[in-house]
C-alpha cells in the first residue's frame, strides 16, 4: 500500500492542466462562426406626419403623386420611376421650408406595396415629407 | 528543434470569443416570415436601433414584435406602449416589413397606425441589383 502511495505522489503536480484550453476555445470560436447568421437589414426612413389634414398643407401647388396599380403619376402626368426621381430632385426639397417639403401620396385601391415602397423611397431620398391622402368615405 | 510557444494561444482564443460575444447582437426578429421584399435603389443599411418590429406576411397576417395581432389598431396600441418610455426621435424608429405583392388596403392602415402612434417607419426593402 505504502509503495503505491509513493508512486502516485510522484506523478501528482500542483498545476492545472491547461494544454487543451486553446483547443476548446478555438472549437468554440469555430462553432460561433459557423452558427452565426449575419443579418443585413436595408430600409428607407419615412416619417409620416400624423393628425388631421389641413387646407394649408394641401393647397393646389402641393406636388402630388398618384399611384394606380403599376402606374405612377406626378402632378397628373404619367412618369416612370426615373422620371419621378428627376422631378422630385428638381424641386430641391432639402433647401425648402418644412411646409414646402410635403409631397402628397395618393394611391388607388389594389396598388401593390412594391410600387408604393418605390414612391416612398424616392420621396424620402429627395428630402420630401410624405403626406398620405385619405380615401373619401 | 525549437518548440513553438503555444502558452498564450488559449488566452488569445478566449479573448476572441469574448470579443465576438460582446460585439454580436442577437436577432430579435423571432418571426421567420416568408415575405418578398420590395426593391428600390434608395434603400440603405439601417443604422438606428428599432423600438419595435411590425411585419405583414404574404397572407396579410400582421405581426407585432413577433406576435400575431388582429388588426392595425393593435399595432397602434403596441407602438404607443413601446414609445411611451422613449424621449428622443432616434428611439421612435419602427421596422416595417411587408410583402411586395400586398395591396394598399392591407398595408396602408398599418403604416398609418405606426405614424399615428408616433413611430418613424423604417420600411425594409432590398437594393436593386
Amino acid at each position: 500500500m505504502r509503495k503505491r502511495d509513493r508512486r502516485e505522489k510522484k506523478h501528482r503536480s500542483g498545476e492545472i492542466p491547461t494544454g487543451s484550453f486553446s483547443d476548446i476555445a478555438f472549437l468554440l470560436i469555430i462553432y460561433f462562426l459557423v452558427a452565426t447568421t449575419l443579418v443585413k437589414v436595408k430600409s428607407i426612413t419615412a416619417d409620416l406626419p400624423s393628425g388631421e389634414k389641413s387646407s394649408q398643407t394641401q393647397s393646389d401647388k402641393t406636388p402630388t403623386i398618384n399611384l394606380k396599380n403599376d402606374l405612377i403619376m406626378f402632378n397628373d402626368k404619367r412618369v416612370d420611376l426615373a422620371g419621378l426621381n428627376e422631378r422630385l430632385s428638381a424641386l430641391d426639397l432639402p433647401e425648402q421650408e418644412a411646409d414646402k417639403r410635403i409631397i402628397l401620396l395618393e394611391s388607388a385601391k389594389g396598388t401593390p406595396y412594391e410600387v408604393y415602397f418605390q414612391a416612398l423611397a424616392a420621396i424620402s431620398a429627395n428630402g420630401g415629407v410624405v403626406a398620405l391622402v385619405e380615401d373619401d368615405k | 528543434m525549437v518548440p513553438v510557444p503555444i502558452a498564450s494561444m488559449g488566452d488569445i482564443a478566449f479573448l476572441l470569443i469574448i470579443f465576438f460575444l460582446v460585439c454580436s447582437e442577437v436577432a430579435k426578429d423571432k418571426t421567420n416570415l416568408q415575405v418578398t421584399l420590395p426593391n428600390s435603389e434608395f434603400v440603405k443599411k439601417t443604422k438606428t436601433a428599432v423600438a419595435a418590429r411590425v411585419a405583414i406576411d404574404a397572407d396579410g397576417v400582421i405581426y407585432f414584435d413577433g406576435a400575431r395581432v388582429e388588426n392595425s389598431k393593435d399595432v397602434e396600441w403596441g407602438v404607443r406602449a413601446v414609445l411611451a418610455s422613449t424621449s428622443t426621435d432616434d428611439q421612435r424608429h419602427v421596422q416595417f416589413k411587408c410583402d411586395a405583392a400586398l395591396p394598399k388596403e392591407t398595408f396602408e392602415p398599418v403604416m398609418k397606425a405606426i405614424a399615428e402612434a408616433g413611430g418613424i417607419i423604417e420600411a425594409v426593402g432590398e437594393k436593386n441589383q
